[in-house]
């Protein structure tokens, strides 16, 4: 469902991201793990468009989307979630759900009717504020409700844009055990046809719901596989734990 | 995002209404007073589409409406031609101009879309003004006004003029709510609050800007064709900067992103200008007092001012309510 060949992405004479290809199959849920400057959302902000990549190839269901924006990946089913909540701020949360829905539809040109009052739309969000938990904060502007109804509510925008291929950014990020353990029934309530890239330092929901895990180091994907081997390997915990050096 | 609230239409509905009273009362001066104002809600109403709802802080539209102007003022002066198509011509080659302009500055924001804005309104400018064909600095004189003999409506009459002028306003208030309820005005508004966002779902987002700025200039189009009407003339001073600032004080006096407080704002400014220039022909101080204390107060403007504590009214009712409503815990 999602191909990446080769990437490769530098900032002047710093490569983030260097050759890094990934594979991942339709309904497949991977998590790309790595310390943090690893090069894991500039991977991200690749396979969406939002940065143009030096080299390599972006494929979605077989297509090659490389030289596509960001917009046109987002059309052929790209939808992503942010490390840091990136939602329409003053709007509310319907309204937030709202605009993503009508996206996704097709009813966010039209000039004949409302897209807030349209049925399609208003099932969507209904749908997915339950999903996201944030049915009783509908009408709540998304300035005001907690940092972790935000982080729900991140998610829920890319959701309701019914995507194919849905990257997370560490959807958990800064939220509590609690949230987490709620993410984790979120996710397991998704659609098992949805392809899933997450980013994720929680290691007990990353291995939980890991089809595949990727590790990434310096820009470069050094370990592909299983969670089990993941959790097995020794350059997964050095990377993550750090080798002690032994004292003279 | 825009909702036509109950406070709006009392409100539009309070403002027609002294329009209407006071063109019963009001004499050749006080027509063209009102005249003025009806065009400047006309442009005011579709400089805050873009810039109150659509994030674009616009400071060519005051040569988008010289544009309309001087497009109606050519077709009927230069080319001869009826001036109901003339009103066409001015209309559309405005929204031509506005898409143009919005198509090239749609992936610029903050300072570098004002100055790209302000860049193109005043080579327009510079052109009429050098331009030999529209007359260079003396401008086109001689413009005719539509003609409705055939409905008994005489508008050279300036009572019938300022009735059609208040007319279309309300027509351009009308259009203007009906597209920032629909699909269109609702994404205008998330490219406003988040456009990397809208980008993310999926929305060609410069397209979306550009179409919205062309709608914004066939509203300011319209205006310009009525202004030349008005005066019966056309001059560079039309496409000047400066009118796009008084534009866009307009806008914020009454309430940017209102939509009503470009009509109180296009009143107001239009009141001050006069009444102040009685007693002192430094009015443009007093306005910026003015503008100052708006800004300082909370920068809502005077109507928005007024919609934001309505607002927080009814949000406190509400949560009385509910209160209310809610079971005491034993």
């Amino acid at each position: 469902m999602l191909e990446a060949q080769d990437l490769r992405k530098s900032f002047g004479a710093l490569t983030v991201t260097n050759r890094v290809s990934l594979e991942v199959a339709r309904g497949e849920r991977r998590v790309v793990l790595g310390p943090n400057g690893a090069g894991k959302t500039t991977l991200f902000n690749l396979l969406v468009g939002e940065l143009p990549a030096d080299s390599g190839q972006i494929k979605i269901a077989g297509e090659d989307v490389t030289a596509l924006s960001m917009d046109a990946r987002a059309r052929r089913g790209m939808a992503r979630s942010y490390q840091k909540n990136n939602l329409f701020s003053g709007l509310t949360v319907r309204e937030n759900l709202s605009l993503s829905a009508a996206c996704a539809q097709g009813k966010a040109k039209t000039v004949a009717m409302d897209s807030l009052r349209d049925a399609g739309v208003a099932e969507t969000v209904r749908e997915m504020a339950s999903l996201v938990g944030l049915t009783e904060l509908l009408e709540t502007s998304a300035d005001s409700i907690s940092y972790g109804a935000r982080r729900r509510l991140e998610v829920g925008l890319a959701l309701a844009s019914r995507p194919r291929v849905l990257l997370m950014d560490e959807p958990t990020s800064g939220i509590g055990p609690g949230g987490i353990h709620a993410f984790h029934a979120l996710l397991r309530g998704l659609p098992a046809e949805l392809t899933i890239v997450i980013v994720e330092h929680d290691m007990d929901l990353a291995f939980d719901i890991a089809d595949r895990v990727t590790v990434m180091n310096f820009g470069e994907v050094v370990f592909d596989g299983p969670p089990q081997a993941a959790r097995e390997s020794a350059l997964v915990k050095d990377i993550y734990l750090g080798t002690w050096a032994e004292q003279p | 995002m825009f909702y036509q609230t109950p406070l709006k239409t009392a409100a539009i509905l309070l403002l027609l209404t002294a329009a209407l009273v006071y063109s019963l009362v009001a004499g050749f001066f006080g027509l063209e007073v009102l005249t003025e104002v009806a065009i400047l809600v006309i442009v005011a109403i579709a400089l805050d589409l873009v810039a109150g709802y659509g994030g674009m802080i616009s400071l060519c539209h005051g040569a988008l409406f010289g544009v309309g102007a001087y497009a109606f003022a050519s077709a009927t002066v230069l080319l001869g031609w009826d001036a109901s198509i003339g009103l066409a011509l001015a209309i559309l080659t405005a929204c031509l101009f506005a898409w143009v302009i919005g198509a090239i500055t749609a992936r610029t924001h903050g300072i570098f879309f004002i100055m790209a804005t302000l860049a193109f309104g005043q080579m327009g400018y510079a052109y009429v003004f050098e331009s030999r064909t529209f007359g260079g600095d003396d401008g086109l004189p001689g413009v005719p006004r539509l003609d409705l003999s055939g409905l008994g409506i005489d508008l050279n009459d300036s009572f019938n003029f300022a009735l059609l002028c208040v007319a279309l306003a309300t027509v351009a208030y009308l259009l203007a709510a009906a597209l920032l309820r629909s699909g269109f005005g609702r994404t205008l508004v998330g490219i406003r609050s988040n456009e990397l966002r809208m980008r993310a779902l999926g929305l060609p987002v410069w397209r979306h800007k550009a179409a919205a700025f062309a709608i914004s200039g066939a509203l300011a189009g319209l205006a310009g064709a009525l202004a030349a009407q008005h005066t019966m003339f056309v001059s560079p001073g039309l496409l000047h900067w400066t009118l796009s600032g008084e534009l866009l004080i307009m806008v914020i006096l009454g309430g940017l992103g209102t939509l009503v407080g470009a009509v109180v704002g296009a009143g107001l400014l239009v009141f001050l200008k006069h009444e102040v220039a009685r007693f002192t022909e430094h009015w443009h101080l007093v306005v910026g007092l003015v503008l100052i204390a708006v800004v300082l107060g909370g920068g809502r403007g005077l109507y928005g001012q007024a919609e934001h504590l309505w607002e927080r009214r009814q949000a406190a009712r509400k949560a009385a309510t509910a209160a209310k409503e809610t079971p005491e815990h034993a």
